[in-house]
């Protein structure tokens, strides 16, 4: 009689198991698909929770040599971008004034201009006004050392700000808009 | 799935007969518990009702549907039906792999697409019915295989059943007279099945069971089918789970690179990406590759001229940051393997070389432009110029071996032998500062106008100087692009091995015969000696050859005690279709 009961519990346990995984793996197979818009948004980390960045090493669109780690003890701005990517063109302006009122506050602004050509990119960069300098990332070999940092910059244009201890304290993933950028640097200056 | 081949069982049938003939998979010490245990189970896909338990009816109709569910015959149906299913799959354009041309479907069918796509013909393999038929038949395989383990556990170590009363009623059986006594006779019969690896059952020493003296010896062989046959499901279980990880964990990129050009792996430098269920951006593998340079080769002459030959996509790659630089050359049916990714060469094209500069005479652009072939058989292809900052754009028209026909460009080859480019320019404003993603293979002429007329045609090294100083054009010269598709499937290894695993067990069961032979013997009348019975009983014997193998051992059991002569006096007969 017992043995009798517990095998009816033990199958009924096994159909709602196999109903349950039944239906958890169908909202996950059926489950939006979307990944662009997913991946729109803001990730801020929490002073003490900050991935360290990746010690970036590059050539600016000019030929100059550009040393991430030479930025320490400021708050970095680093925006990767391309000549030919609309979203990037349109908050360029946004940066480009941004970079001018935050430049005397210790906030330095740095670009990454993947699959672009430096021809393209300083062409676009003149007509807007931008001064900062860009690394020259046409492989996306920036992109693939914050990736390996823990650092998923998952779409073109993404903007990182960097606190003065050189950790990434949150990003932007898509275009950018002032008041989100303002907030990120003023939350990076806390870094403990 | 008792499938037995069970003699008709006749009214006076002993029960140690009974036991001998039911199931291989059950063999139980205790003839009356286990034959009583499996009387009161509804066979699997029988017809029997859910209310032929004595519990509560719920937990009977439970009982009954998983009853039904873990069948044979359901589990073929389902098998069928995955296969059935599949089949949209492979006629119908995939938005997975195919995307432009799912568009290009509804653009056909308008009527009909909306349907197809409410039905998720479009997606057949993230179906909601395809991940249904899916789990139904992973549940049917679970519920069978399961169950099936442990009565083969079970079976393995259970010795062979007694030897049933009467062995002149199975199947096989013959007889004949031994020299030696009853319990010596059936020794020798019993070292002879042992030599030959079947598993051994005998009655008591002192052969004093059931009052009278009783000499008898069971053996069994075959157990390899079940083995099998159990490998056989395991496997299939295996090569599902093996398709919903590839499925879950995998992905599947495309991007496309111009000689010289390099990317790495990562999610933004990706022009497609589908990941897997449970694939992030973190999981991808962290190899770099560039395109050295690309060599399509084409027959140059007779009826298949202008057919490709050979496709080489010379590649330098490194498989994670700062690791040492491998290089490759892909080709087609020959990918590269990155850790545990393969990097296909799936298409190729031109990438005209263009500089453009602006009405102040700067340059506002110079790169290698991809274009895209709209004939594939000479490559003659479309592509379009985007200079935004010095407000020029152009529609352009790539043909790599031009001719003249009637004032219009035409490609005679594939080959870039004597490349041209006609381009129509437009000033004004591309509108690609608006924020809005724009395609780069697309120019918006909304708030443009043409710069001339008729499209002007260069070959490399020209430039085109546009009316109204408006600035120039210059075609530098020609690249080459390839498509390549970027893989990751973590199920196609483990589905290629428990595929052949598969087919090993179904081998294995179709082959493997369980097969059961009983000697006994009893004193002859005579006073010296015994008669000795020897009876066989395999079950269903779909490949033969039972009938000669029980003949060669009978022979055998019967000369091992006479090493004189061999031949037996025996009466074999076999009860055809019993």
């Amino acid at each position: 009689m017992f043995k009798a009961k517990r095998r009816t519990v033990v199958t009924v346990a096994a159909v709602i198991a196999v109903l349950l995984a039944g239906a958890l793996t169908v909202t996950l197979l059926t489950s939006g698909k979307d990944n662009a818009s997913a991946s729109q948004g803001i990730v801020e980390y929490q002073a003490g929770h900050r991935p360290l960045a990746p010690s970036v090493t590059g050539t600016s669109l000019t030929g100059t040599a550009i040393k991430l780690s030479s930025y320490r003890g400021k708050t970095v701005v680093l925006n990767f971008w391309g000549s030919w990517c609309s979203p990037c063109r349109d908050e360029a302006p946004t940066l480009a004034v941004l970079d001018e009122q935050y430049g005397a506050k210790g906030v330095a602004f740095l670009g990454d201009d993947v699959a672009d050509t430096p021809v393209n990119a300083l062409a676009f960069t003149h007509s807007v006004g931008i001064t900062y300098p860009s690394i020259s990332d046409n492989g996306y070999l920036v992109v693939a050392d914050f990736s390996a940092a823990g650092v998923q910059v998952s779409d073109t244009p993404t903007t990182v700000v960097i606190d003065k201890t050189g950790h990434v304290a949150g990003m932007v993933i898509g275009g950018v808009s002032y008041g989100q950028l303002t907030t990120l640097i003023k939350d990076a200056a806390v870094t403990s | 799935m008792t499938d037995v081949h069970t003699p008709q069982s006749q009214p006076e049938s002993a029960a140690g007969e009974d036991e001998a003939t039911k199931s291989f998979g059950e063999s139980g010490t205790g003839a009356a518990e286990s034959g009583a245990g499996r009387t009161s189970q509804p066979s699997p896909g029988g017809s029997e009702g859910p209310a032929s338990r004595e519990t509560d009816p719920s937990a009977g109709w439970l009982r009954w549907g998983w009853r039904q569910l873990t069948s044979m015959r359901t589990a073929l149906i389902l098998l069928f039906l995955l296969a059935l299913g599949s089949i949209p799959g492979s006629i119908l354009p995939q938005q997975g792999n195919d995307p432009a041309s799912v568009q290009q479907y509804f653009t056909s069918h308008p009527g009909l697409a909306p349907w197809l796509n409410h039905l998720g013909l479009f997606n057949v393999f993230a179906a909601p019915w395809f991940a249904a038929i899916y789990l139904l038949l992973f549940a049917s395989l679970v519920g069978c295989v399961v169950p099936r383990t442990f009565r083969l556990v079970g079976a393995a170590r259970t010795p062979p059943p007694r030897a049933p009363r009467n062995l002149a009623r199975l199947p096989q059986s013959s007889s004949y007279s031994s020299v030696l006594s009853p319990p010596a006779a059936v020794g020798s019969a019993a070292a002879v099945l042992g030599g030959q690896r079947f598993r051994l059952r005998r009655s008591a020493p002192d052969g004093a069971e059931h009052g009278a003296a009783d000499h008898w010896v069971s053996a069994e062989k075959g157990y390899l089918r079940e083995v099998g046959n159990l490998l056989f499901h395991l496997s299939l279980l295996g090569v599902l789970l093996s398709i919903a990880a590839g499925g879950l964990f995998g992905y599947k990129a495309n991007k496309l690179l111009v000689e010289g050009q390099s990317f790495a792996n990562t999610r933004s430098a990706l022009d497609e990406f589908h990941p897997g269920r449970l694939v992030s951006g973190s999981d991808l593998a962290p190899f770099s590759m560039t395109l050295n340079k690309f060599t399509a080769s084409y027959v140059e002459s007779g009826e298949s001229r202008g057919q490709p030959s050979n496709f080489d996509a010379d590649v330098t790659y490194t498989a994670s940051p700062g690791a040492k630089p491998g290089t490759y050359h892909i080709r087609i049916n020959d990918p590269l393997s990155v850790d545990s990714l393969k990097v296909y060469l799936i298409g190729h094209g031109y990438a005209p070389e263009f500089k453009v500069t602006g009405s102040d005479g700067k340059v506002a652009y110079e790169e290698a432009t991809p274009f895209i072939p709209a004939n594939t058989g000479t490559f003659l292809s479309d592509g379009v110029v985007k200079a935004s900052d010095a407000s020029l754009g152009f529609m352009g028209v790539f043909v790599p071996t031009a001719i003249a026909v009637n004032g219009t460009l035409e490609s005679i080859f594939p080959a870039a032998d004597a490349p041209a480019v006609s381009l129509i320019g437009y000033s004004g404003n591309l509108g690609m500062n608006s924020g809005a993603p724009q395609s780069i293979y697309q120019l918006d002429t909304t708030g443009m106008t043409k710069v001339s007329g008729s499209p002007h045609v260069l070959v490399p090294g020209q430039t085109w100087t546009l009316p109204g100083g408006k600035g120039s054009i210059t075609f530098v010269g020609v690249k080459q692009w390839v498509s390549l598709a970027i893989t990751h499937d973590p199920g196609q290894v483990p589905a290629l091995v428990c595929g052949i695993l598969a087919l090993a067990g179904l081998l294995l069961s179709f082959f493997v015969r369980r097969r059961r032979v009983f000697v006994r013997a009893v004193p002859a009348a005579s006073g010296t000696g015994s008669v000795v019975t020897v009876g066989g009983l395999t079950r269903s014997d779909a490949s033969g050859g039972f009938e000669e193998e029980f003949a060669e051992l009978t022979a055998e059991i019967a000369a091992a005690e006479r090493p004189g002569d061999g031949k037996p006096e025996s009466s074999s007969h076999s009860e055809a279709g019993a």
